[in-house]
C-alpha cells in the first residue's frame, strides 16, 4: 500500500492521538468532554462534506439529511424494540447507503448550483416530512424514550463512554478518507474536480465515481447521526435543518475547504467558538444566545471568504507538519 | 361553502403567493443574469421591507412614507451587501459567491430578530375598501395591490431592458462579462446597480405581501427558496419566472387547500427536483434508442 500523505503515522499524529486519549484524565471536565464528542461527531461530517465540496467540487448540501436519517431510523428501530440499537446503527446506515445510491444516481446528473438546489431542497423537504409524520417520527415534538446503547454488554451511559466512541469513529472515518484520497477513486475525484472533460477523456468514469463518493459520505454522515441520537437520547427534525447546514459550511469554510484536516480543525473552531459566544456574549446581550452566533458566524464566513479562501488549515499546517523532513514537505 | 366557492378561494391564495414568488424570482434571475452572483439574501429583502415598513409606521409615521423610506433602506442595504461583501471577494467563484450570501442572509436575518424579536407582525392594508364576494369566495382588496405589484413590475422591468439604453447596455455586458470589462465598462458599477435594483424590488413585493399575511424575521428563508424554484423554473427569463411562479402559487394553493397546509412546502420543492433532474434527461435521444 501506498503511505498516505494525510494520515501519517508521524510524530505529530501520535501526540494528536495520545492528547485526544489522556484529555478526558487529565481535565476531569464533563462539559469540556461533552463538547470534545460534539466535535468529533460533527467532525465527521465536515470531513464528508469537506470531500464532497473542496475535493470532488460537488456542491452537495445534503448531508443533514442523512444525517437526520441515520438518527432516526436507529432510533425508531430501537425505540420500537425491533432491533438492538448497535444493529439498529448498521442498518440505519445501510439504509441511508440505498437511499443515498438511488436519490443519488439522478441527482448528481446536476451540475454546480443546480445539484446545491436540490440536494438543499432535500434538506427543507426531509425535515418537513420528519415533522408531518407524527405517528412515525414523533412529529415536532420529537422522538423520546431511546434506550441506552450497549455494544456487547457494556452500556454506554456516561458522556466519557461516548467520548471515546465518537472520536473512535471520527478517527476511522479520518484514516479511511486520507487513505482514500490516495487510491485509486481519490485519484478520480481529485482530476474530475479540476477538469470533468479532460478527466473523463482519460477514461475516468465520473457519474460512478460521483455516486461512490456520495454514497460513502452518506454513510459516514449517518453513523455519525446514530451516535448522536444514542448520545441526547432524544431527536427532533430542527436538529437536522437548515441550521446545521450552515454550521457545517461553516466549518468546512473555516477549516479550509481543500483539506480533510481543515474540515475536523473547522468543527473544533467553530464548535468552541459557539461555546465561548454563548458563555461570554450571553452576559452582554442576555435576551439572545442561539441568534447571536447567526451574525457572528456570519461576519466571519465573509471574512474568511475574503481574506483566507484556504481557511484555517493554511496557517496551521506548517505547525502540524513540524515531524517530517523539510523535502517530504513539499 | 360549495366546491366552487372553495376552488376560487384557494385559485385566489395561489395567485397572491404566486405574485410574491415571481417578483422574487425576478429579483434572482436580475442579479444571476447580469452579474452571475447566485445571491441568497433575495427573500430576506421581501421580510427586510415588510418589517421595516412595520418598524417605520410603529413609529409613528405615515403608511406611505413608512413604505418609501423601507425601500430606501433596503436599496441602501442592497448597495452596502454588494460593496462590502459582493466586491472584495478575490477569487470569486460561484460557490464562493452562494456561500458568502448565505451568510449574508443570515447576518441580515440575525440582525432583525436582534432589534425587532420574534413576533409576528402585521401592517395596515393599505386600499381600505371591504372584501369582494365572487360566488362565494371573499377576494380581499390587498390581492388587487400584490396583483397590480406584479403587473407594474413586470411591465417596468420589460421597459428598462428592451427600451433604455442603460438596461440594454446591461443586458450586453452580461453576456461576456471579460469582454465588456476589456473594453472599458465597469462590470463593478453594473453588479452595484442590480444589486440595489433586486433590493427595491425585493422591498417591494414583501411591502405589498405584509397586509395579507404575518411577516416576521423567518419569512425571507422560505420566500427566498420559492423564488429560487421559480426563477430555474421560469427558465431565468421574465415572462417564464412570471408564468412559473403563478403556477407555483397555484400548485401550492391546491395542495394547501385539498391535500394539507403542512406538506405544501415540500410539494413545491419535489416539482423543483424534478423538474432539475428530468432537464438533465435528453428524452429524444431515449425515445430514439428504443426504436430500432
Amino acid at each position: 500500500m501506498i503511505p498516505s500523505r494525510e494520515f501519517p503515522v508521524n510524530l505529530s499524529w501520535l501526540l494528536f492521538m495520545l492528547a485526544l486519549g489522556l484529555l478526558p484524565l487529565v481535565l476531569q471536565s464533563n462539559y469540556i468532554i461533552s463538547v470534545m464528542l460534539m466535535v468529533a461527531l460533527f467532525g465527521v461530517l465536515s470531513i464528508g462534506m469537506g470531500l464532497l465540496l473542496g475535493q470532488a467540487g460537488m456542491f452537495s448540501l445534503a448531508h443533514p439529511t442523512w444525517f437526520g436519517l441515520g438518527a432516526y431510523i436507529a432510533a425508531i428501530l430501537s425505540v420500537r424494540g425491533l432491533t438492538s440499537p448497535l444493529l439498529g446503527i448498521f442498518i440505519a446506515a445501510l439504509c441511508v447507503a440505498v437511499l443515498s445510491w438511488l436519490i443519488g444516481a439522478p441527482i448528481l446528473r446536476l451540475r454546480g448550483f443546480y445539484l446545491a438546489n436540490a440536494t438543499f431542497a432535500m434538506v427543507v423537504i426531509a425535515q418537513i416530512a420528519a415533522g408531518q409524520l407524527p405517528k412515525l417520527t414523533g412529529g415536532h415534538e420529537g422522538l423520546l424514550g431511546i434506550p441506552y446503547l450497549t455494544i456487547g454488554g457494556f452500556v454506554f451511559k456516561k458522556d466519557l463512554h461516548f467520548y471515546y466512541l465518537s472520536w473512535t469513529l471520527c478517527i476511522a472515518c479520518f484514516w479511511f478518507c486520507s487513505n482514500l484520497m490516495n487510491a485509486r477513486l481519490g485519484r478520480a475525484i481529485r482530476s474530475f474536480h479540476d477538469n470533468e472533460s479532460a478527466s473523463s477523456s482519460l477514461g475516468v468514469n465520473i457519474p460512478r465515481y460521483k455516486l461512490q463518493i456520495f454514497v460513502l459520505t452518506a454513510v459516514m454522515a449517518s453513523l455519525s447521526g446514530s451516535l448522536f441520537c444514542f448520545y441526547l437520547r432524544f431527536v427532533t427534525p430542527e436538529s437536522f435543518g437548515f441550521p446545521l447546514l450552515v454550521e457545517l459550511i461553516m466549518m468546512v469554510i473555516i477549516g479550509g475547504i481543500e483539506s480533510i484536516r481543515g474540515a475536523l480543525l473547522g468543527s473544533f473552531v467553530v464548535l468552541w467558538l459557539t461555546e465561548f459566544i454563548h458563555a461570554y456574549l450571553g452576559k452582554v446581550l442576555p435576551a439572545m444566545t442561539g441568534e447571536v452566533d447567526a451574525i457572528f458566524f456570519g461576519v466571519l464566513i465573509i471574512l474568511v471568504l475574503i481574506f483566507m479562501p484556504r481557511g484555517l488549515i493554511g496557517w496551521v499546517e506548517p505547525i502540524l507538519n513540524f515531524s517530517r523532513r523539510r523535502d517530504e514537505r513539499l | 361553502m360549495t366546491l366552487l366557492s372553495q376552488t376560487i378561494q384557494y385559485a385566489l391564495s395561489g395567485v397572491t403567493t404566486g405574485s410574491i414568488y415571481a417578483i422574487v424570482g425576478i429579483c434572482w434571475s436580475t442579479v444571476f443574469l447580469i452579474s452571475g452572483v447566485l445571491n441568497f439574501t433575495t427573500g430576506e429583502f421581501a421580510m427586510l421591507g415588510g418589517m421595516l415598513t412595520w418598524a417605520y409606521a410603529n413609529a409613528g409615521m405615515s403608511l406611505g412614507l413608512a413604505t418609501g423610506l423601507a425601500i430606501v433602506t433596503s436599496i441602501l442595504v442592497a448597495a452596502l451587501l454588494e460593496r462590502v461583501v459582493i466586491n472584495p471577494v478575490r477569487y470569486p467563484s460561484e460557490t464562493t459567491y452562494m456561500l458568502i450570501t448565505i451568510a449574508a442572509a443570515s447576518v441580515i436575518k440575525g440582525i432583525i430578530l436582534l432589534t425587532y424579536g420574534t413576533d409576528a407582525r402585521r401592517i395596515r392594508p393599505f386600499l381600505e375598501i371591504e372584501p369582494i364576494n365572487i360566488f362565494g369566495a371573499t377576494l380581499v382588496p390587498q390581492v388587487l395591490v400584490v396583483l397590480g405589484v406584479l403587473v407594474a413590475v413586470t411591465l417596468f422591468l420589460w421597459l428598462f431592458f428592451n427600451h433604455t439604453l442603460f438596461g440594454k447596455a446591461l443586458r450586453a455586458s452580461s453576456i461576456n462579462q471579460i469582454g465588456a470589462s476589456l473594453i472599458g465598462i465597469e462590470i463593478g458599477r453594473f453588479r452595484l446597480f442590480c444589486f440595489a435594483l433586486a433590493g427595491a424590488l425585493g422591498a417591494i413585493s414583501g411591502i405589498a405581501f405584509a397586509p395579507i399575511s404575518f411577516t416576521g424575521y423567518n419569512l425571507g428563508f422560505m420566500v427566498g427558496v420559492k423564488g429560487l424554484v421559480v426563477a430555474i423554473v421560469g427558465g431565468w427569463t421574465i415572462a417564464g419566472t412570471v408564468a412559473a411562479g403563478l403556477a407555483l402559487g397555484l400548485v401550492e394553493g391546491f395542495a394547501a387547500g385539498y391535500i394539507s397546509t403542512g406538506w405544501k412546502d415540500a410539494i413545491a420543492l419535489s416539482v423543483m427536483i424534478l423538474f432539475l433532474v428530468l432537464q438533465t434527461v435528453d428524452l429524444r435521444k431515449k425515445f430514439r434508442k428504443l426504436q430500432p
